[in-house]
């Protein structure tokens, strides 16, 4: 769905006529992608049209760089904890 | 190209006594994710659930009390799909303690540092992206 959305502003249905799924399904898809910050969603008339955000590439690093330090550091209080606990 | 993410700790341990942590489940399950189903040996699964959100690989080298090496990734993300990354944990004595060294390759590309903050809770909301 991203790839469709990456190049060229696309009508909500007519990308929905690329997936297995209803409109609906592919609305409230398309609604979790934008609240995520992945598109940018704009209204004309009542048809709404995505575009996949410029910048979106860069959220899963972001979140790596947060993670990995977190998960190490509760390694090694874990690490820590149970040699304590053995000696 | 994308540079590697690389974080070092240091562990008031031997490397016989962390590897343990890498490879057993029970273990994993503690510092890693709330979920944890793997086969340690190469080509063996990596599977860890973060939150709600489902990490997904296989071990590419098992060295007792001194590396792993895994892939990751995220099954229907489309920016780090099932197994695309590397994370690669490296264990060094230093006296009576562990180095650890992660380093996690092949990440997509990042073209934003700055967007860093309010993404945290990213991992949360792409779980709930329905999968296609």
């Amino acid at each position: 769905m991203l790839r469709l959305v990456r190049s060229e502003e696309l009508p909500a249905g007519q990308i929905a006529t690329h997936f297995p799924i209803t409109q609906q399904a592919v609305s409230q898809h398309l609604q979790v992608l934008h609240r995520a910050g992945l598109v940018a969603e704009r209204r004309e008339g009542t048809r709404r049209l995505y575009l996949l955000r410029p910048d979106a590439l860069g959220p899963v690093r972001a979140v790596l760089d947060d993670l990995w330090p977190d998960a190490l550091d509760r390694l090694k209080d874990v690490v820590e904890h149970d040699k304590r606990r053995r000696s | 190209m994308t540079p590697d993410l690389v974080v070092t700790t240091t562990i008031e341990a031997s490397p016989h006594e962390v590897f343990p942590y890498l490879v057993q489940p029970d273990l994993l399950v503690r510092w890693l994710g709330s979920w944890v189903e793997v086969d340690p040996q190469p080509g063996g699964v990596f599977a860890v659930d973060m939150g709600e959100t489902s990490v997904r690989g296989s071990y590419l080298e098992v060295e007792p009390s001194h590396r792993v090496v895994f892939t990751w990734g995220i099954p229907g993300n489309e920016q780090l799909p099932a197994g695309s990354s590397t994370v690669e944990i490296v264990l060094r004595p230093e006296g009576d303690t562990t180095i650890v060294e992660l380093t996690h390759r092949d990440l997509p590309a990042d073209r934003h540092d700055d967007h860093r903050k309010g993404w945290t809770n990213l991992l949360g909301i792409l779980s709930s992206i329905p999968q296609e």
